[in-house]
């Protein structure tokens, strides 16, 4: 019986990872994500300033003045403090709702699953309910019957994007409940509770994760469309809002748009490609031995 | 004396497309403590449905237990409440699935999967838990424990995987260990090992073992009394050696004429003729009938049942009138 030291035990996760790691758009996704994070958290540091102040000039264009180096909007607000304040609250409220959605989509796609039966079709029906209704004006009634914040927007957002969520969940747990494995946990006397969340949830997750990035993107588009459409926080500065004030303005000047638009374009597009990598990271098929 | 594990005139009816059939239809069974019962019969006899009925996990809906009674050491589980067969099962019932391949949690390291079926039935901590779990995969015969509990399943190989399950299995010492089919999809070798293996549990847990198999040779090897199932019924039950070396029932002495010998001179593998009937087309006549070389109209018309008319007892008309 000899030992084998050099052998290494490696979890699907690390597995997972490794494959990630080699993924070269997946990781420009992640180098994007992490520079727009950090300049959202820790830019105003640099550049201070309260993108609500009247500054400068209205329209005056992008370097054109060395202090303003994008320019300033219709009322004359600078509009860097805007893209490095305003990324915070749209990148927030687009993980809160993110996690929203997982966690209400998580919920009931597992029971509808597991049970199925009548609980099956219960779930599904209200599912269905929720699916059929226009998310966008759904979100939008949400929004305006509860004052606007950033929170109640984030749940507006997680209450309309849950029933894929849902769908994907009770179609993993549909598949996954049939396997041996779980009439063995059965059989060494696991409770349900047990089997749901520690034996098919876990094999579930890969989908689920590359779902749950892919929304976060999804998120921060929806609230992106709130702020333009006018129903985003007023007293918060956010990228939607900005290109929802400037957007009467676009044919007299580009930048106050454009700018906010690129940064709203890149985070989602940031957010894609690695929810792509996770995607595949986690299939087998794409995994070379 | 009475039976650890009895069964007895066990009904269980599934509903399916073609309406209610009926999977076991009458079965009884029983085994004592430190004993091997083999379960024989091909595909769709209603092995693993008694294997099933026995954990209490047989799927209902469609499933249900129509009638009968599984009693273990005198207490009754057909009805009995789901957190009382839940408790029972893993503790004093295992089972060992037949695909090691696919029994195994390919999340959790097998070490810690087997520390979760302890702790589910023993208050224990993590640590002791894990501990155990590397006692139980150095008693099952598996080479550097300590290292191979923190592997995953995918790592090792079918019959490392199946030590790992009989670990799993006999974690908490069960009173009865059901196999079902434990070395189907392990090659000849290995299928050897893991025999031996039981044999070895068995003498030091003095557990009774329920050997569901398809496999006449598993069968010699392991079991003490065999019972022969054909179309949710047991047609032919006595000692192993009698049934092997004095098979009554003609569907019995088929299984066994199945069995490749080395050096016999016809080179042709026998076969018993056709396939187990469909559930839903079974009529009133003995189930064998149609396959069977010896039947005749009574066989057709009538089913037989269990009882001693020659060497043991068996469910055969022929048998009974001495044609066979």
């Amino acid at each position: 019986m000899t030992d084998t030291p050099d052998y290494k035990a490696e979890s699907p996760a690390l597995e997972a990872w490794r494959m990630f790691r080699r993924n070269i758009p997946a990781l420009c996704g992640v180098a994007m994500l992490t520079v727009i994070v950090l300049a959202t958290l820790y830019g105003t540091f640099f550049y201070s300033g309260d993108p609500f102040d009247v500054v400068w000039a209205p329209h005056e264009p992008p370097g054109a003045t060395p202090e303003f180096p994008l320019g300033t909007d219709y009322l004359g607000r600078n509009i860097v403090a805007g893209m490095l304040t305003g990324g915070g609250p749209t990148l927030a409220v687009g993980a809160a709702a993110a996690a929203i959605t997982m966690v209400i989509g998580i919920s009931l796609g597992a029971l509808a699953g597991y049970y199925g039966g009548w609980v099956d079709n219960l779930l599904m029906r209200i599912t269905e309910f929720f699916q059929v209704l226009p998310a966008l004006l759904f979100a939008m009634v949400l929004v305006t019957l509860f004052s606007p914040s950033l929170w109640t927007i984030a749940i507006a957002i997680g209450v309309v994007s849950w029933p894929q969520t849902a769908r994907l969940t009770r179609a993993e747990f549909l598949k996954i409940k049939e396997l041996e494995y779980v009439t063995a946990a059965r059989a060494i006397g696991a409770r349900n509770k047990r089997i749901i969340w520690k034996v098919i949830l876990p094999n579930a997750m890969p989908p689920l994760i590359v779902s749950a990035t892919l929304t976060i993107g999804v998120a921060i588009l929806f609230e992106a469309g709130l702020s333009f459409l006018g129903l985003g926080d007023p007293n918060v500065m956010s990228w939607g809002l900005m290109i929802g004030a400037n957007r009467e303005y676009i044919l007299d000047a580009w930048w106050p748009v454009t700018f906010p638009g690129l940064a709203i374009f890149f985070t989602v597009f940031a957010v894609s490609l690695i929810g792509d990598g996770l995607n595949d990271a986690f299939n087998p098929k794409l995994r070379e031995r | 004396m009475t039976a650890l594990l009895e069964i007895e005139d066990l009904k269980v009816t599934f509903n399916t497309r073609y309406g209610q059939v009926t999977a076991l239809d009458g079965v009884s069974l029983h085994v004592n403590a430190g004993e091997t019962l083999g379960v024989v019969g091909e595909s769709g006899c209603g092995k693993s449905i008694t294997a099933l009925a026995t954990m209490g996990l047989i799927p209902m809906p469609p499933g249900r237990i129509a009638g009968g009674s599984i009693r273990l050491s005198g207490e009754e589980l057909v009805g009995a409440n789901p957190s009382r067969l839940r408790a029972l099962r893993g503790a004093d019932i295992a089972m060992i699935f037949q695909e090691p391949m696919t029994s195994l949690n390919p999340v959790f390291t097998v070490g810690d999967q087997i520390a979760e079926a302890i702790m589910l039935h023993q208050k224990v901590s993590p640590d002791q838990a894990f501990k155990d779990a590397v006692a139980l995969l150095d008693r099952v015969g598996i080479p550097s424990p300590d290292a191979r509990a923190r592997d995953y399943p995918h790592q090792l190989s079918g019959g490392m995987r199946q030590r790992v399950m009989i670990a799993m299995a006999v974690s908490c010492r069960p009173k009865v260990l059901i196999a079902d089919e434990p070395t189907t999809a392990l090659d000849v070798t290995v299928q050897a090992q893991i025999f031996d293996l039981l044999n070895e549990i068995q003498r030091d847990f003095g557990a009774a073992i329920i050997l569901i198999t398809h496999d006449m040779g598993a069968i010699s090897e392991m079991a003490d009394r065999v019972a022969v199932m054909y179309a949710g019924r047991v047609i032919e039950e006595a000692g192993a050696d009698d049934v092997l070396d004095h098979p009554q029932h003609p569907y019995s002495r088929g299984l066994i004429d199945c069995i490749p010998a080395l050096g016999r001179e016809d080179h042709a593998l026998k076969e018993i003729p056709g396939v187990v009937p469909p559930l839903h087309l079974l009529g009133d006549g003995c189930a064998f009938a149609d396959r069977c070389e010896h039947a005749n109209d009574r066989c057709r018309r009538e089913k037989p049942l269990l009882a001693a008319h020659g060497h043991h007892p068996a469910a055969c008309h022929g048998v009974e009138e001495g044609r066979i």
